[in-house]
């Protein structure tokens, strides 16, 4: 029942994608996680990362996912980020000059240093995907 | 000859008034089927994170998150205003700028440091004219604001807040109830208090989840996510409040020119009539004279 098994992913804009998949493969808080249809029912934390899926007709498409969370509803998955941008869209050079200013800026107190460290993993993330695509 | 031309001087003019307030009507029109468009689509996401918090509180969990918990005293508010850039959209403007200045007085009363930020040109010289300096003031929110730039703004009152700064943050905007009815509002959105779960209806299915990593980790990590997205509806619902109350202003002010265009009219050829009659009169006498 591949038709059955569904991703919507979720923006505060729109929703950017709803269509039937094969499987998703997706970077959760620790690692990487990936679903087939049948998972059983989850809620977890995404990190930052790569999203990828196969469609139904066999293809793969990449996104980047700016954290959010992943929910596995019986047959249907949901992403709910901030930002997805697909991997093509992605600017190496932009992710770079990110990670630069997240590893030059000075944090002071708790809250800004675990800002800044989130910063620097998100845009480490960014870049590491940019320049694979 | 004199009131007749001053009268046809009038006609024209209303009539280019009700050409330009019938094109901002339909640019209102039009421009608020996108709105709208935009805000149902973004209801999805808090659709789903209700539904998320709703899930999640069936593990039945004790949590704390410095977003809910209330400051023991509280000095410093901020009052963040949504109004309009541009004018001619009727009562909207006065209506938020109205609540939002009670509010403020209210606040001040209770020995408050309030922190006054405008989004929109029409607030903004509104509080210039009342004396009244804004700490912040913002125009670049148009008919679409995005959600990066509320964001930004979102997680400088999130830093503000866990860091004591602020210890309340009211938003004063146009609450969209429905297309025939908008209201102006002023909510609380810090201290969040309790987050709303989705209405269960009986029917739903229950799930029994996994949670990765806990249900209490990821609780405490919707905690800013639902801020945000709250902050970002009120900015949605202003800007379909926005063309709404722009529609219904134009077209009010459309059916009035449309009246006087026809009194001025009426006016105008019983003028024309009564100087055709007289020049007439004068014609006869003239020629009765020469007899």
């Amino acid at each position: 029942m591949a038709q059955d098994f569904r991703l919507l992913l979720v923006t505060p804009e729109t929703t950017l994608l709803d269509q039937p998949i094969h499987s998703l493969r997706c970077t959760l808080f620790d690692g990487q996680i990936g679903i087939l249809p049948g998972r059983m029912p989850m809620v977890g934390r995404l990190g930052y990362g790569e999203l990828s899926f196969e469609s139904t007709d066999g293809s793969e498409s990449r996104y980047f996912v700016d954290g959010g969370f992943l929910q596995v509803q019986g047959s249907v998955i949901s992403v709910l980020t901030e930002q997805a941008v697909p991997v093509s869209k992605l600017d190496a050079a932009e992710a770079e000059k990110l990670l630069e200013e997240a590893l030059n800026r000075t944090a002071v107190g708790e809250e800004q240093s675990n800002t800044r460290e989130k910063d620097q993993t998100r845009a480490r993330a960014m870049l590491a995907l940019a320049q694979k695509k | 000859m004199a009131k007749a031309r001053a009268i046809v001087k009038r006609l024209k003019a209303v009539k280019n008034i009700r050409k330009i307030t019938r094109t901002m009507e339909l640019i209102a029109t039009a421009r608020f089927k996108k709105a709208m468009d935009r805000a149902s689509e973004a209801a999805a996401y808090t659709k789903k994170i209700s539904e998320l918090v709703s899930d999640l509180s069936q593990a039945n969990l004790e949590f704390h998150h410095p977003l809910l918990e209330k400051h023991e005293t509280e000095k410093n508010s901020v009052l963040l205003v949504l109004t309009s850039n541009r004018g001619l959209c009727g009562g909207y403007n006065s209506g938020v700028l109205k609540a939002a200045l009670r509010r403020h007085k209210e606040l001040i009363a209770s020995g408050q440091n309030v922190r006054l930020e405008i989004s929109g040109k029409r607030g903004i010289s509104f509080l210039k004219f009342q004396g009244i300096e804004p700490s912040h003031t913002y125009t670049h929110f148009e008919d679409r604001p995005t959600f990066d730039e509320v964001d930004d703004l979102a997680s400088r009152y999130i830093t503000e807040y866990i860091e004591g700064k602020i210890d309340r943050l009211d938003v004063a905007y146009t609450e969209f109830v429905s297309a025939s009815r908008q209201q102006p509002a002023v909510h609380s959105l810090l201290p969040i208090g309790a987050l709303e779960a989705a209405a269960e209806s009986p029917a739903t299915q229950k799930y029994d989840y996994e949670f990765l990593p806990s249900a209490q980790e990821i609780l405490e990590e919707i905690v800013p996510t639902a801020f945000k997205a709250r902050l970002f509806k009120c900015f949605l619902d202003a800007a379909v409040s926005e063309q709404i109350a722009r529609m219904v202003a134009m077209k009010g002010a459309t059916e009035n020119a449309n009246e006087m265009v026809g009194s001025l009219s009426a006016q105008y050829n019983r003028a024309r009539q009564s100087q055709i009659t007289s020049e007439i009169l004068e014609i006869i006498g003239g020629a009765a004279a020469l007899e």
